[in-house]
């Protein structure tokens, strides 16, 4: 009864931080139609940033946060006005910009090992003295219920923004038909430079609980954003709603599937999941 | 008493190039307020083009595009701002928002909420249909009632000048001749200057004053629509022997 009550637990909480990548990775396909790998390291971005303003600068750690997830969502803001908007520009295809983005990724991985070197490291100011609690034998800690509360709490605003804004409803339109969102005089290159803000912002976000949770590395992006894209493809892509149920999916068959099995079976049960997906339903649960 | 004609928009010596191809050599074409204009001329002529250039979404060679007699850079979202609205071919609603959504991204420039809604209303007095559908996704709609519904949208915000590309393309005879009507009666209820490109001559210059006549990216005729409809221009046009 523990170990299954453990398994739902551990599953919940790897689906709330996968569908906060997917979030974000399906708001950017959405609008621009490409696979943005790049993402994924906007969860090491938020992870060092906060790493360096409480570890190094010993500042504040809720005005850390906050850094770190502005400043995650600015890299994405920047990245897109200056190598994707350009690239678009000059009507690259969207094989040029996945290209591009991995480019992106790739160097960024690299300057944050310079930096902070490629070590294993912890945001938690003291690991052992965090509060945990135990649910019908199951233990859940502070810091995953902050990730489960905080995954609830952006897609519960993600859906709202994108349903009851003027700004939500144009992101929707693009998504839809980017010409003729421009038509009706929505200036969609600013708006994509919004989602990419909001989206690598949630990236950042995810990065830093995660960093919360267990640590960080410069390698982290790597392994998250392979998840958020199963779970984005699983759920249907570019489909928000579909990214959240293919993340939830991914982390119960990912956890439960190594219930008898060692947990470094994780990574080839998810790839497993991925490719049964792209051989009998490519467009994943949501998308018809 | 000669009243002096007001001219909304103007294209001079306008050349698009797609690649290395030549779409559009040195166009010259005018809008008066209040007229009804129709660019007609076999597949390939470069009709769709023009309108597209209008927009910035065509790649400007050579030539100038100007509004009220001014030249404009021709840019999407700002067209819309300057008061033209443009329904491309194809029906291209937003098909995952309902036709209520559809109007509201249709009047996006509309800052005011008050001013949108009321709006909305007066735009579903004019289409009962869309009033009947309004929370219907848009995809879900038939043909005839996405192109009202894309007609609809443009007409948002209420612009001087609408382009209408190819109204009637897919649409059974019957309704096309229902969003011929709609176009005629917005023009003369709100004096709106509309260019058409249609590939339906008859339905076309039987509702618009003037017509000019594409072929191979050039205009070989312009005229009222009813001297054109006389002349042998488009039948040498459409059976290849004007080149």
């Amino acid at each position: 009864m523990e170990i299954f009550s453990q398994l739902i637990f551990n599953s919940i909480i790897a689906g709330a931080v996968y569908a906060l990548i997917a979030l974000g990775f399906n708001l950017i396909y959405g609008a621009t139609k490409f696979l943005n790998l790049a993402h994924g390291v906007m969860t090491a971005i938020g992870g060092y940033t906060v790493f360096y303003f409480t570890k190094t600068l010993d500042w504040n750690i809720y005005l850390a946060v906050i850094i770190g997830i502005l400043f995650a969502g600015l890299i994405g803001f920047s990245l897109d006005k200056f190598v994707y908007f350009p690239l678009r520009k000059r009507k690259a295809s969207n094989m040029v910009l996945l290209v591009a983005s991995f480019g992106a990724f790739t160097a960024i991985q690299a300057i944050i090992a310079i930096l902070f070197n490629s070590r294993f490291q912890t945001l938690s100011q003291n690991t052992s003295a965090q509060k945990s609690f135990e649910i019908f034998g199951g233990v859940i800690t502070q810091t995953q219920l902050i990730i489960l509360a905080s995954a609830a709490l952006i897609m519960t605003g993600l859906v709202l923004l994108l349903h009851k804004t003027r700004f939500g409803k144009a992101i929707k339109a693009i998504s839809d038909d980017e010409e003729v969102a421009k038509i009706v005089g929505i200036n969609t290159n600013k708006i994509i430079g919004y989602v990419f803000f909001i989206g690598s912002a949630i990236a950042g976000f995810a990065g830093i609980l995660v960093g919360f949770d267990t640590g960080i590395e410069p390698t982290m992006g790597l392994d998250l954003l392979f998840k958020g894209v199963i779970a984005s493809i699983v759920g249907g892509i570019g489909n928000l709603y579909g990214g959240v149920l293919g993340a939830f999916l991914l982390g119960f068959v990912e956890n439960f599937g190594i219930w008898k099995i060692s947990g470094d079976w994780k990574d080839a049960i998810a790839f497993a999941l991925l490719i049964v997906f792209l051989i009998f339903r490519p467009r994943g649960i949501m998308n018809k | 008493m000669i009243m002096k004609k007001e001219i909304l928009l103007q294209l001079q010596n306008i050349s698009v190039y797609y690649g290395g191809v030549k779409a559009l050599d040195s166009v010259d074409i005018s809008l008066d307020k209040g007229e009804i204009v129709a660019l007609v001329g076999p597949n390939g002529a470069g009709k769709s083009t023009i309108l597209k250039a209008i927009f910035g979404l065509a790649p400007i060679h050579s030539g100038k595009v100007l509004w009220h007699e001014k030249e404009i850079e021709p840019i999407p979202h700002e067209a819309a701002q300057r008061g033209i609205a443009f329904i491309p071919q194809g029906r291209r609603v937003f098909s995952h928002l309902t036709v209520e959504e559809n109007l509201e991204i249709g009047g996006f420039i509309l800052k005011d909420k008050h001013k949108l809604n009321r709006r909305i209303e007066e735009i579903m007095e004019t289409f009962p249909i869309l009033r009947q559908k309004k929370k219907a996704k848009s995809g879900t709609l038939s043909g005839g009632q996405q192109q009202m519904l894309a007609l609809a949208r443009g007409l948002m915000t209420d612009p001087k000048v609408l382009l209408f590309d190819e109204p009637s393309l897919g649409l059974a005879p019957k309704i096309a001749k229902e969003v011929f009507a709609k176009i005629k009666e917005i023009n003369e209820k709100h004096k709106t200057a509309i260019m058409v490109v249609e590939h339906n001559i008859k339905f076309s210059l039987k509702i618009t004053h003037r017509a000019y006549v594409l072929n191979k990216g050039e205009i070989v005729a312009k005229d009222t629509s009813q001297k054109l409809l006389k002349s042998d221009v488009l039948e040498k046009i459409f059976m290849g022997k004007l080149v």
